[in-house]
């Protein structure tokens, strides 16, 4: 195995056993895919030429500091980030300009602006002192930010591969009763026990098996998977060729979605040197053991992350899903035993067998161990991915870590789990999240998303965006998801337009659980979702469309305009620069007011107004 | 398979062997069981849904679809349930708004008592409901003329570009399984025009019937000469000597029988499959002293 240089500063403390090297001070550019949109490459780069102006080698071991690219933060919106280790120092939203100062400063008093400000406008240095990282637990995303994904030194230094070390000591039936007793649940949406699969499939003598990695992701907005791919790819790997050993396969497959390109590449990169330094291969850590992995590119169907349409993908078949009488890990994969298992499930396999799966059941709650990754957007004023053990509230994540609701507005729904998820009301906010009170709520787990909303969300027209995805995001191959699904959308679509008919509420719900009983695969199977908790908490929304032909949030085009509160206009003409169809004017001193025949009921003049005084009006009560 | 259960179906005990799909023991024992994706001798495909049945199976009761559902223990199943009932007629009240013109549908619809008047016709709906049949025939036949594209609500079979398909032979094994009749194709005295394409028949040479397209017989004749040459070289390697025996009499008699009067010259003439057969068995009945079985028949026939 090749010797490497050193990691710098603390490694994260996941894994314990980190051994102290010489701490020599370190620069973490966070050069993830939100950062890198921000220049973060360019950052990095300044970072390094102006240590050199200073006079500082970063290259060579020494008293210089070394600059490390690393994977996502995941608080992308303040991007981008760079930490200073040892010093424990975090500067937000930083500039090529500011790599001066930075390098000027280290060693002395921290550049001041560039901290985080809490809320009382205090500077905040310490990454552990922001409110956003403050409530989280790291664990699936414990390397990354920390670490340089390219470097296999890194992830080793960290603790990495002990737990593969450890797992080649171990028998097949040891690994599995490891995986059970941690109680990890899929964290790819289902929530299936995790050393349950491994224990099946290891039960089948058949061969070749295979192992597989989901990191297809197709929930918009989600990307806790593309930042462990992006960020820590050894930890996938990691996992998946312990879940390779538990079920005795020695090829596996990471099928990664194709607009993933920095996921892609890092993945590619580390697999490359994973089996340079003999942690993969055809003699695992001088094992004997064998396990190589390729890569499948995912052609960005959502559908395909469906566990069948994507061994079906995989097999170059059209990305249909299939009935699972029998079960993938008896006949998966070209009809053989399969492990498939989701990005994040994985990440956490190395935690589990380093520290013992009774040490992983003890965070979480007793029906769901661990922690699992959010990612966190919407009406919140901080948005980003966090992770926090199962069992948080809502209300702990949305305002203690999210910062609460922007613009002090009240909150009124949190819509979770993805596209076939569902909406769960402020009378529920301090639900403690995990996969059984997701479920008992009709929303669910899936992937991990979170969007919060806000007074002006219509939640009819949330039903019906979900569902037009989902119209066009099933396969098509089964009857009650794919003519459910359109029927659906006509329905809500007639709702928001004010051509809702008494009794359709009712038929959406005999609809939605026909699809529920009757549909082949788990998008049709859980597509009522959005609708059915719409239904459930807003009822009184779809009947003021359907009866008074009124969108009480304010929304929806056909049945709103606004008008500006004469009282309440400062005249500060907010709204009138937010309209994009100019028909808002006004003067000083004077109020503003809009032409309502031209509105087009867009809201931005009613989020540009800081006074309230612009009011959404019931279509036909102006006209 | 071989292993017998009993299970119960709506209260009747029906004897299946393991592994048998539950709609095919149903239909045995005379149990009705509404069904359109299904057809014989083709794959399941478990998308039309109507033919959902309720499965108990050790305490736990679930939803399935009886066409493609394996029986692997001493189950329970009900086929009536109200809320099988519902759905099924949900189901149905969806596919007369996907294919307004299907007398099938409509007549399944009005049996039930399914109509969902508030939902609206798929424009430009027709008779198909969707179901894909006709890919898997046409993939069996091993033409893969047809598929099924895009994904969702836009999903529909079409040829290629919706150009008339350059694979498709006029065998017209998809308007064949379609469950709705929404394949139609023409026939006249010297041909067929299916899928936008016409195709010409081809006589037997010795009966002169028409017995298939040129097309089809064409690429039959072609798959088959491959088949046995294939098969000819494989046939020592331990291949179980009846199976190898039937796809090799198959092959020889779908395509080279004129082998026996001129070995080399292609294509063969055609020949409808009884004259076919008919050959085959003179063929191998005078040729019994040289050739002691088929497969050394068939290496022969194969060059070696
Ligand atoms: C429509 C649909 C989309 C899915 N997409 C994903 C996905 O993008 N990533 C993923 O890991 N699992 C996805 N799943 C779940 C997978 O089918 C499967 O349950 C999961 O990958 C198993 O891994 P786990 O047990 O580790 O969660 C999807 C499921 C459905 C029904
Ligand atoms: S439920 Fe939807 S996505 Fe799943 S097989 Fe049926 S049509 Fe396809
Ligand atoms: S007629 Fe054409 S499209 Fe139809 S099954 Fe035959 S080859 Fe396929
Ligand atoms: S044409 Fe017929 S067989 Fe083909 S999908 Fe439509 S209904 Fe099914
Ligand atoms: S990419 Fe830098 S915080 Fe997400
Ligand atoms: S016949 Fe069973 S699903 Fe269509």
């Amino acid at each position: 195995m090749s010797e490497r240089t050193t990691v710098c500063g603390t490694p994260p403390t996941a894994f314990g056993a980190a051994t102290a090297v010489t701490p020599r001070r370190c620069l973490l550019v966070c050069c993830g895919t939100g950062c890198r949109a921000n220049n973060a490459m360019g950052l990095a780069d300044a970072l390094e030429a102006a240590a050199r102006d200073a006079g500082l080698d970063v290259t060579v071991s020494s008293d210089a500091p070394q600059i490390k690219r690393t994977g996502c933060n995941g608080f992308c919106e303040n991007g981008p980030i760079v930490k200073v280790h040892p010093d424990d120092i975090s500067y937000y939203k930083v500039k090529p300009e500011d790599a001066e100062p930075i390098i000027a400063s280290l060693g002395n008093e921290p550049v001041a602006r560039l901290l985080y400000r809490g809320e009382m406008r205090q500077r905040l240095t310490r990454q552990i002192d922001n409110p956003f990282y403050a409530h989280q637990q790291k664990l699936a995303l414990r390397n990354i930010g920390e670490i340089d994904p390219l470097v296999i030194a890194d992830y080793v230094a960290a603790g990495g591969y002990q737990a593969l070390k450890k797992a080649l000591q171990m028998s097949s039936e040891q690994i599995v009763e490891e995986v059970i007793a941690s109680g990890l649940r899929g964290r790819g949406g289902a929530g299936f026990p995790t050393g349950i699969k491994w224990q099946t499939a290891a039960g089948y003598p058949a061969k070749p098996k295979y192992v597989i990695c989901n990191g297809d992701e197709g929930d918009p907005g989600a990307f806790m998977d593309r930042s462990i791919l992006e960020g820590d790819p050894h930890s996938v790997i990691e996992g998946l060729t312990i879940a390779a050993l538990a079920i005795q396969a020695e090829q596996g497959f990471l099928y990664i979605r194709d607009e993933y390109g920095l996921a892609l590449s890092n993945i590619a990169a580390a697999i490359a040197v994973a089996e340079a330094d003999g942690y993969l291969g055809d003699d695992i850590c001088g094992s004997g053991r064998k396990l190589r992995l390729e890569i499948v590119r995912g052609g960005g169907a959502f559908v395909c992350g469906e566990s069948t349409a994507l061994m079906a993908s995989i097999e170059g078949r059209v990305g249909e899903p299939r009935a699972k009488y029998v079960r993938s890990a008896e006949k998966g994969l070209w009809g053989q035993p399969t492990v498939l298992n989701n990005v994040e499930t994985l990440a956490n396999i190395p935690y589990i067998i380093l520290n013992g799966g009774a040490e992983f059941a003890k965070i979480g709650t007793a029906g769901s161990t661990g922690t699992k990754v959010f990612s966190l957007v919407g009406k919140v004023n901080r948005t980003g991915l966090i992770e926090v053990p199962m069992g948080a509230s809502l209300r702990h994540m949305i305002y203690d870590i999210g910062g609460g609701i922007k613009r002090d507005r009240p909150f009124k729904a949190v819509q979770t789990g993805g596209p076939s998820g569902g909406c769960i009301p402020e009378g529920q906010l301090d639900l403690a999240v995990d996969f059984d009170t997701l479920d008992a709520e009709g929303a669910m787990m899936g992937s991990g998303g979170m969007i919060v909303m806000d007074e002006h969300d219509c939640m009819v027209e949330v039903a019906r965006y979900y569902v037009k995805l989902l119209a066009e995001e099933s396969c098509g191959k089964c009857t009650p998801c794919r003519e459910g699904l359109r029927q659906m959308l006509g329905i809500l679509t007639d709702i928001t337009e004010g051509r809702g008919q008494v009794g359709d509420i009712e038929l959406l719900e005999r609809i939605c659980a026909t699809m529920t009983a009757a549909s082949l695969c788990a998008l049709g199977k859980t597509a009522a979702n959005p609708v059915l908790s719409t239904i459930r908490h807003f009822r009184d929304e779809y009947q003021a469309h359907i009866r008074d032909r009124s969108c009480p949030a304010g929304v929806c085009p056909a049945l709103t305009v606004y008008v500006i509160d004469a009282e309440k206009c400062t005249s500060c003409g907010a709204c009138s620069r937010a309209c994009p169809v100019g028909i808002v004017s006004g003067e000083k001193k004077v109020p503003y007011s809009i032409q309502s025949e031209k509105c087009i009921a867009c809201g931005s003049c009613r989020d540009a107004c800081r006074f309230d005084a612009v009011i959404a009006m019931r279509k036909e009560e102006v006209a | 398979m071989g292993e017998k259960l009993i299970i119960s179906i709506d209260g009747k005990a029906c004897a299946c062997e393991k592994g048998e799909y539950l709609l095919q023991v149903a239909r045995r024992n005379g149990i009705f069981i509404p069904s359109l994706c299904n057809h014989e001798g083709l794959e399941g495909l478990g998308a039309c849904r109507l033919c959902i049945v309720e499965v108990t199976r050790g305490g736990r009761t679930q939803t399935v679809v009886s066409c493609i559902y394996p029986v692997e223990a001493e189950i329970e199943v009900q086929t009536q349930t109200n809320s099988i009932v519902e759905q099924r007629s949900v189901i149905v009240a969806l596919l007369a708004r996907l294919a307004p013109q299907s007398q099938t549908i409509a007549q399944m619809a009005k049996f039930m008592g399914a109509d969902l008047p508030r939902l609206a016709e798929r424009p430009g709906g027709d008779k198909c409901i969707l179901c894909g049949l006709c890919v898997v025939a046409c993939e069996q036949v091993g033409t893969g003329a047809i598929a099924k594209v895009n994904r969702g609500v836009e999903k529909e079979i079409a040829t290629p570009y919706h150009r008339p398909s350059a694979e498709c032979i006029g065998c017209t094994a998809c308007a064949n399984v379609c469950p709705t009749g929404q394949i139609e194709y023409q026939q006249d005295e010297q041909g067929v025009t299916i899928w936008g394409r016409y195709f010409d028949y081809v006589a037997c040479a010795a009966c002169g019937k028409q017995f298939a397209t040129a097309a089809a017989w064409e690429f039959s004749a072609l798959s088959s000469a491959s088949e046995a040459a294939s098969v000819g070289v494989g046939a020592d390697a331990g291949a179980d000597a009846g199976a190898g025996a039937g796809a090799g009499a198959g092959a020889i008699g779908q395509g080279r029988t004129g082998v026996v009067a001129d070995a080399d010259a292609l294509p063969a003439p055609p020949l409808c499959p009884e004259c076919q057969r008919q050959q085959v068995a003179e063929w191998l009945a005078s040729s019994s002293g040289r050739y002691g079985n088929v497969r050394v028949a068939m290496k022969e026939l194969a060059g070696e």
